[in-house]
């Protein structure tokens, strides 16, 4: 008891350091985004005069509303679309390819470490080529090619888990392959499927790079790739920008309050499933 | 309801030859009980019946009709496995019907079915539940109830009760001995457990190394073992074996002697042999009794007092040891020595190569 106690102190010093570390930039931004327009805040100093309507200037300025819609459906583009791709890919390589046909999987593996912007530029003739270059489907289609190693490999680390007296189990009950995925192993998949859907919608959410190379116009391009609306040709406004950036953050923090458990449960299920 | 008929069924994992050329007739109602030690490939060859493993060779029908190449779904088979297996999102009452939802059954009929067989196994009240809120003893139920609704050719049963505690397999097994009655189905069962094979079977398959080494009643393989292994894995405790030498012949069968034999033990057998040819002598623990002039002769190593009957353990030398059930509670103390006899019908001799005589 008594040696538990200055352990649970220091334990829980750690903890409030970490926590600083990581809300200071959130602080930072804030304060930052209450400074008058145009200038240059400083470090952590509350302005004197808090300037409130940055926020809304910064939503008409990057027009959030045009951009919210665009990200909205930029990531109904993107993730059903990945999920169920990556659903039925990770349950036909864990249980329906074997013996030869096992190499398959490390195709899947080797996309894993290949660098995102890394292909950027061939992606970008690419997608030129095929003329999509300034449509939403510059972001969509990429996105979802490069999301499908990591997601084939989660889905297929669940299916492994599954005992394969189910599936035998539905196949002498009289499923075809196609009943017994939706009706026995999608049900059973939806804890990972459930992360997969959240960690997608991040990562498409937060996409800034594809957007800013692949699309001119701001308005087709995803919340986050319209930062870039506060980098004027003279220079940056970063009160404006602190605030935008705030903004995009909401439907994020929002959609996490929501999802809390899953989150945690798609966290934990990466650690352990590596 | 159907029969079923294996003929030179074999099965290759690669290179190597796992089942080595099965024949095997199952009259229709019959409860077939496939037995044996681990790997002996009695699970492979149940899952091969189901469909679930590719048949290498040879021919398997069902109610008379080939089904090597017919799907499991197809096959008329319903199988419950030693994990249950049973559908973790689904309720109690879905995982019974989830084959007739399947095959389109009407809802009525289907809620009818699933009632009967809930009935049936007593877990009315259990319908509403899912797999995770049931005791291994339930869950067996219901994987029982999800093969019952399917009306099928054949059961198949994969080792169903070994995941239970032994009180509740005792109660398993008999109302699966039950059910077999009820239906008057087709029930191929797999157990590494001879007790439940014996309990349980019209008729059994011992297997061992993929070979089937004999068919027959229990009693059939309880009271002639075609061979050593037979003779070993049937009964418990296991039959005790001595190797001994042809002495010669009487009229009421043969005298065999050994070195480690207080005197010749006479055998109630007499084709098959010469004298001086060296056999090995099968007496099963519940035949030996205690005889002051009996050829088996030793000190007690160890004795287990079960009520009903005294198991003791005699060590005739260093290397070998043999086991008696004698009926009864007896007042044997350890290192007491002993003197052991058995009727002559009661032995068994097996030949060199194992085959009995």
């Amino acid at each position: 008891m008594t040696a538990a106690k200055p352990k649970a102190w220091l334990a829980r010093l750690l903890l409030a350091l970490l926590m600083t570390v990581t809300l200071l930039p959130f602080l930072s931004m804030f304060t930052a985004a209450l400074a008058p327009s145009g200038s240059y805040p400083n470090g952590l100093s509350w302005p004197d005069d808090p300037q409130w309507n940055n926020f809304v200037k910064a939503f008409e300025a990057a027009n959030m509303g045009q951009l919210l819609l665009s990200s909205t459906l930029i990531v109904l583009g993107v993730v059903p679309i990945s999920v169920l791709a990556a659903t039925m890919a990770g349950y036909g390589l864990a249980k329906l390819t074997g013996g030869r046909n096992k190499w398959i999987y490390l195709v899947f593996v080797a996309g894993l470490t290949l660098p995102f912007e890394a292909v950027i530029t061939p992606l970008y003739y690419e997608v030129r080529a095929f003329g999509l270059l300034n449509t939403r489907f510059a972001i969509i289609l990429p996105l979802i090619g490069l999301y499908m190693p990591f997601s084939v490999y989660w889905m297929r680390a669940h299916f492994l888990n599954v005992p394969n007296d189910l599936t035998e189990a539905a196949q002498l009950d009289g499923a075809t392959r196609w009943k017994e995925f939706w009706l026995v192993q999608v049900p059973l998949a939806r804890p990972a499927i459930m992360s997969l859907t959240i960690l997608l919608f991040l990562w498409t959410w937060n996409q800034f790079l594809l957007p800013v190379v692949l699309v001119r116009d701001p308005s087709l391009r995803t919340m986050a790739g319209a930062l870039g609306a506060f980098q004027g040709q003279w220079g940056t406004d970063v009160p404006l920008l602190c605030a935008g950036s705030l903004l995009i953050l909401a439907p994020t923090v929002l959609l996490f309050l929501v999802f809390q458990r899953h989150f945690v449960a798609a966290l934990l299920q990466g650690s352990v499933k590596g | 309801m159907a029969g079923l008929k294996l003929q030179d069924v074999r099965k290759n994992f690669g290179a190597v030859e796992v089942i080595k050329g099965v024949d095997l007739e199952v009259e229709h109602g019959e409860f077939v009980v496939f037995v044996g030690p681990s790997g002996c490939g009695k699970s492979t060859l149940l899952r091969m019946v189901a469909g679930l493993e590719e048949t290498t060779s040879g021919r398997i029908e069902i109610g008379g009709r080939l089904v090597n190449n017919v799907e499991p779904r197809d096959r008329g088979v319903a199988m419950v496995f030693q994990s249950y297996a049973l559908y973790p999102h689904m309720s109690v009452y879905d995982n019974v019907g989830f084959g007739l939802k399947l095959a389109g059954t009407p809802r009525d009929e289907r809620d009818a079915k699933i009632r009967a067989a809930a009935r049936v196994l007593q877990m009315e009240h259990l319908l509403d539940r899912k797999p995770a809120q049931l005791s291994g003893g339930q869950r067996q139920r219901v994987a029982i109830g999800r093969a019952i609704v399917r009306e099928p050719d054949v059961f198949l049963f994969d080792e169903p009760l070994s995941n239970l505690d032994a009180a509740l397999r005792v109660d398993m097994r008999m109302e699966l001995a039950r059910l077999h009655t009820d239906l008057g189905a087709t029930m191929i069962y797999v157990t590494h457990d001879q007790v439940e094979a014996m309990t349980l079977a019209d008729k059994i398959v011992v297997l061992q190394g993929g070979i089937v080494q004999q068919v027959g009643s229990p009693l059939e393989l309880y009271n002639r073992p075609a061979n050593l292994f037979v003779a070993g894995f049937i009964g418990s405790p296991k039959m005790n074996f001595i190797e001994v030498t042809v002495d010669g012949t009487t009229n009421d069968g043969v005298r065999v002697a050994n070195s480690l034999l207080a005197s010749p033990a006479l055998v109630g057998q007499r084709q098959g042999m010469a004298p001086s040819d060296t056999l090995t002598l099968g007496v099963r623990p519940h035949a030996l009794q205690l005889d002051d002039t009996g050829p088996i002769g030793g000190a007690v190593t160890l004795v287990e007092r079960l009520g009903n009957e005294t198991i003791v353990r005699v060590r005739l030398d260093a290397a070998t040891e043999i086991t008696a059930a004698l009926a009864g509670q007896r007042e044997i103390a350890l290192g007491e020595p002993v003197r052991l006899g058995f009727e002559p019908v009661d032995a068994h001799l097996f030949a060199a190569d194992g085959r009995r005589l």
